[in-house]
């Protein structure tokens, strides 16, 4: 039993390993499933069996790399920074653990996370929504005005709107160091923060919970 | 002629549209807002940061209406009409140029050190700017300093101070210990992107200003706001701003009392800068330490020996002597502290400059009026315009005072500032602005120099320092 857990983590590493590789090379869309089982020296059916689907393998390797990301965020969190500092750095850490997989990200992101999509394009791109916004909700509690107990939902809205604009932008930019990229996020970030004051709620108590895990 | 000097009301008056509404451009973002959210959205920080940018670009803006529409004050109403809603383009765009950074903000601060030209409240206030910029936070900071130095400015030096000790239009400034010395430092990092948001900002505003044909100067004007894009971009690169620290600091001795920052290399980019750190007050908070006559002018001297030293052994112009580039150490020496905004001088620059020097002093009318119509790059129409090169030998006039005068002179005579400002402004009313690009910086070095004098209240023999550091065209008479 405990072999073959072990040949599973073994085989699940090796897929993961080959498709971060071939999609680096030849790009998400190019890059086939059967591609992946070769480069993984298994059977096509197999890879099935540990991702259902082309997407949810490419969400894996992006949650992979962000759940790294949110250990160092933890990690460099201060304390004394503003709720738009915190975001910023929330995704900027974030941006920085995908900079290895920017080759192929865009168009993962672009399938996965499509604000159009009526249903979530796999279970991983769901999980990762929730659990970025879980966070953002938790830095509003925790850095955020005392006034905000809770974002509506629309709030949250804006801001997973504005997420999803930095990372396309950032998908794209062919600015130095991606230096324009933190001008947007910046700007982003300042933006959402804004629309978290208190007159914003035409002074009425907020009391909508935001559920999450709601798609739209 | 004091008359002719605008103050901001008037200025604001001649805008062609509410400033407001000219510097809005935030109005589109909160109707998105709303209507993401049906609901009445303040955006409160950018709101914030706004009210200080309309300050700025209030005036700045309005200096420009002013200046602008003096050149086409004949034309005929439909040329007029056009020529308005190019300058409504031009104001809006002047307006929302980077919110505060790049030009718009060095444009006040510009003003900020005329105090005739703007009035005092206006000069406190933008004074303050040089120090009080608003700031990135240390996130964004940090994302950049690692992109540029390879690793978190906490690894990459002991001890960052993650909050700003001081702030540079193009950027800001933190203070940190060199890794394993006791070596203490300030950093000097740029705003992201600022550099192409200048270039861009600059390129939109010549397109739109460029059909109003604004007068016969147009090509001679062009030039010009071009030596000012290239003023502000050199401010950009800070590996050029090392090498200028590195130039001056060997002009300077020990006895000399003046202190330029040592540059450190292999922790500065073009983009950030590793200077040794010098401690001191800037003048406004030395001037409210009550400093004695004598203080301020040991001080005074040593500015003016900063600025002609530079220019005249090491052949570049200073173009920046303002408050937020020099600090008044508690030993009596002097900090000079900001390089960006120096122009080297090139041979026909010197030459030229050295022959309208000999000219003034040795008295020849003949020989000055060459120099005006060299120094001003005029037409030969332009040359034989009495009264344009009598209001030239006034605004001379005005600049040699102090060197010519027996003695220590006393800057802190307002009246003496205010009457150059006032030349100023009749010479730009007048169009009379032609002239060398180079001029533009010397032109800034003498009312920066006059300008920080003037709020020092010093008294300086700048006739003898002029005949000491003077080894071009005095030395040579001499």
């Amino acid at each position: 039993m405990r072999v073959t857990a072990e040949k599973k983590r073994e085989t699940r590493r090796r897929i993961v390993e080959g498709a971060r590789n071939l999609f680096n090379d030849k790009g998400f869309e190019q890059t086939t499933t059967r591609d992946i089982a070769e480069a993984a020296g298994i059977a096509a059916g197999t890879m099935f069996n540990y991702f259902p689907t082309k997407e949810a393998l490419a969400m894996t390797i992006v949650d992979e790399a962000l759940q790294e990301a949110g250990t160092e965020f933890e990690g460099r969190l201060r304390g004394d920074e503003t709720l738009d500092e915190a975001l910023f750095a929330h995704v900027a850490v974030g941006l920085r653990h995908l900079a290895p997989h920017r080759n192929y990200v865009g168009e993962v992101l672009e399938t996965a996370l499509s604000p159009f999509a009526r249903e979530p394009v796999c279970e991983q791109a769901q999980e990762f929504r929730v659990s970025h916004l879980e966070t953002v909700q938790e830095l509003i509690a925790s850095h955020g005005p005392p006034t905000i107990r809770t974002p509506s939902v629309m709030t949250m809205h804006l801001y997973w709107t504005l997420y999803l604009g930095v990372l396309s932008f950032w998908a794209a930019d062919e600015s130095p160091n991606r230096e324009d990229t933190l001008v947007v996020l910046d700007e982003s970030m300042r933006l959402f923060v804004g629309s978290l004051s208190p007159e914003s709620e035409n002074g009425r108590e907020v009391t909508d919970v935001v559920d999450v895990t709601q798609n739209r | 002629m004091s008359s002719m000097s605008p103050r901001i009301a008037e200025l604001i008056d001649a805008l062609p549209v509410e400033p407001d509404e000219a510097v809005a451009p935030n109005a589109a973002f909160q109707g998105l807002l709303q209507e993401l959210s049906h609901k009445q959205v303040p955006i409160g920080r950018l709101n914030r940061l706004w009210v200080l940018g309309t300050l700025q670009a209030k005036i700045a803006a309005a200096y420009f209406a002013w200046w602008l529409r003096g050149g086409y004050a004949s034309a005929d109403k439909r040329q007029r009409t056009l020529n308005e809603t190019h300058l409504k383009a031009a104001l809006k765009l002047l307006g929302g140029m980077s919110y505060l950074r790049g030009a718009i903000m060095k444009a006040g601060q510009i003003m900020a050190t005329h105090p005739d030209v703007a009035p005092e409240q206006f000069a406190d206030v933008l004074g303050h700017l040089h120090f009080e910029a608003p700031p990135m936070h240390f996130s964004l900071l940090r994302e950049f300093v690692r992109s540029e130095l390879g690793g978190d400015p906490e690894d990459v030096f002991d001890q960052f101070e993650t909050r700003a000790f001081a702030a540079a239009s193009l950027g800001q400034v933190h203070r940190a210990r060199l890794k394993g010395t006791d070596q203490l430092v300030a950093i000097k990092v740029q705003y992201p992107n600022i550099g192409r948001t200048i270039r861009d900002d600059f390129r939109n505003l010549l397109a739109l200003l460029t059909p109003m044909r604004l007068s016969g100067d147009w090509d001679n004007l062009k030039a010009q706001f071009e030596d000012i894009r290239h003023m502000l971009d050199l401010e950009t690169d800070y590996e050029q701003e090392a090498e200028n620290l590195r130039i001056a600091r060997s002009a300077f001795t020990e006895d000399d009392g003046i202190v330029v920052p040592r540059v450190f290399p292999e922790v500065s980019t073009r983009r950030v800068l590793t200077m040794e750190y010098v401690g001191g007050l800037h003048l406004e908070k030395f001037l409210s330490t009550d400093p004695s006559q004598e203080l301020r002018d040991q001080f005074g001297h040593k500015i003016c020996v900063s600025v002609l030293r530079v220019q005249y052994s090491k052949k570049f112009v200073y173009a920046d002597p303002q408050p937020g580039n020099y600090l008044f150490m508690p030993d009596g020496r002097l900090g000079f502290i900001d390089f960006g905004s120096c122009h080297f001088q090139s041979d026909e620059d010197i030459e030229c400059l050295a022959d309208a020097e000999r000219a003034y002093l040795g008295s020849s009318p003949e020989a000055v009026r060459k120099t005006y119509v060299r120094g001003g790059d005029l037409t030969p129409k332009q040359a034989a315009d009495d009264t344009r090169l009598k209001m030239y030998g006034q605004w001379a006039d005005w600049a040699w005072e102090p060197v010519v005068h027996e003695g220590p002179f006393d800057f802190g005579d307002r009246d003496y500032f205010r009457r150059g400002a006032s030349l100023y402004g009749e010479l730009i009313r007048r169009r009379y602005m032609r002239s060398r690009p180079s001029n533009t910086w010397l032109i800034k070095c003498i009312y920066g120099l006059r300008a920080m004098l003037a709020h020092l209240k010093a008294r300086v023999d700048l006739g003898a320092i002029f005949r000491e550091e003077n080894t071009v065209s005095h030395g040579q008479d001499a």
